[in-house]
């Protein structure tokens, strides 16, 4: 019995991944979900969060995932997220200006309901890279 | 003879200026198509990854909870991706030619224009538009994609729209581009159609929460997806539209200055003769 499936994939930017994966977790609208091999067919939204997919040969990467649906349907497994960011390719220098410019925003009480959920949205967005990138520790 | 050798050296000129323009257009076209295909590149594997995802959707689901699912009242918006410029060959009337036909037969059509030469030709047929906020093609970005998404899924339902479909040119080769539709909502009408009626059993899909929930997440996202993904791909057919169609022009003018400077030599060489003819005539009597 195989322990591992396919997976794609595939944001805005492009085939971010192909290949045979063990399993991959990612936040849902509804919280973490772990896809593993003969999962039954499903499909749910993504939120924000990181996303650790484990290889075929047991080893692990991060990536920031934000937005988009997950859909298995017969055994093929496919993430289409609005943003897709492996670990290593997040420049954490620029999500720390994004969060100090976010947070500089929200400060301001007057902010209108459109500018704030924008801000917020841009807070979490950087806080999600930040946590993903794998140096965390260092900015919390 | 000297009074038409001028008007052709006038000829030769404009055709030259013409042809600087034209030559300068395939330039500037073929530079930015580099980038604008590399987008594009990117971007088709989203497009058709998401369409076979929800084609399959599609044709699973028996849920019909979410309004996006269920197919609706007979109002069709039309949203149509085209140029900001002509000069572009046959990119935009191809792709007009194409909306026409595909709306002759329906009643209750409004569009959603992108780019400026959309709007002014259905400005111009007086078909209803929804908005214009979103005329120059160019300067979309992925934030606008979202608001026309918003949109798009605020006007649809209940006693808006029951159907949304979308028509951008899809960009397969240097050489070759094809107008195209597809429909984007409901998620039924996406179905295949040769799906056998009664043959096999549905698969069931689980969704989580529950469908509406999931379908309410997805639905404005994979519109915004879409949608700046074939406006990525149509920005890059109408560069290599615009490229090949100045090509053509430049390669014309060049021709038309030959024949041009060719009918212009003979008819210096003949000037000449006749001179020398009428120098020796008068020297002989």
């Amino acid at each position: 019995m195989s322990t591992s499936y396919h997976l794609q994939v595939v944001s805005l930017d492009g085939l971010e991944f192909e290949g045979e994966v063990q399993k991959i977790l990612l936040r849902t609208i509804d919280g973490d979900v772990e896809i593993l091999a003969r999962h039954t067919n499903y499909c749910t939204a993504i939120g924000m969060g990181t996303a650790k997919v484990t290889m075929d040969d047991g080893q692990e990467r991060k990536a920031a995932c934000i937005g988009g649906m997950l859909s298995v349907m017969n055994g093929e497994v496919r993430v289409l997220p609005t943003t897709w960011e492996w670990s290593e390719d997040i420049d954490v220098d620029r999500a720390k200006a994004a969060k100090a410019k976010a947070e500089e925003a929200l400060k301001n009480q007057q902010l209108d309901k459109e500018t704030r959920i924008r801000a917020e949205a841009k807070l979490y967005r950087a806080l999600v890279r930040i946590g993903s990138s794998g140096q965390e520790s260092k900015y919390n | 003879m000297a009074g038409s050798m001028k008007a052709v050296k006038l000829r030769i000129k404009s055709v030259q200026s013409t042809m600087q323009i034209t030559k300068a257009m395939q330039l500037v076209a073929a530079s930015k198509l580099r980038k604008a295909k590399e987008r594009a590149d990117n971007s088709k594997p989203y497009l058709e990854t998401m369409l076979a995802t929800l084609t399959d959707i599609a044709n699973g689901n028996n849920d019909f909870r979410s309004i996006y699912t269920k197919s609706g009242n007979d109002r069709w918006l039309y949203v149509v991706i085209a140029g900001d410029r002509g000069l572009a060959g046959g990119y935009n009337s191809n792709l007009f030619k194409f909306v026409e036909a595909e709306i002759k037969d329906k009643n209750n059509v409004t569009v959603l224009p992108i780019g400026k030469k959309s709007v002014e030709f259905f400005k111009h047929r007086n078909v209803p538009i929804l908005t214009e906020e979103y005329a120059e093609v160019a300067k979309v970005n992925i934030s606008d994609c979202f608001q026309v998404a918003k949109l798009i899924c605020g006007s649809y339902g209940g006693d808006g729209f029951g159907h949304v479909f979308l028509c951008y040119t899809n960009f397969v080769s240097m050489l070759s581009q094809v107008p195209t539709s597809t429909s984007l909502l409901p998620l039924s009408d996406l179905k295949s159609e040769n799906l056998e009626k009664d043959g096999k059993a549905k698969d069931l899909i689980l969704y989580e929460p529950d469908s509406e929930t999931v379908f309410n997440e997805i639905v404005p996202e994979y519109l915004a997806g879409i949608l700046y993904s074939s406006i990525n791909i149509s920005y890059a057919s109408e560069l290599a539209a615009r490229r090949t169609a100045m090509e053509a022009a430049t390669d014309n003018a060049e021709e038309m200055i030959d024949n041009l400077s060719l009918y212009y030599n003979r008819a210096r060489q003949a000037s000449i003769t006749q001179e020398i003819t009428e120098i020796v005539a008068g020297a002989e009597s």
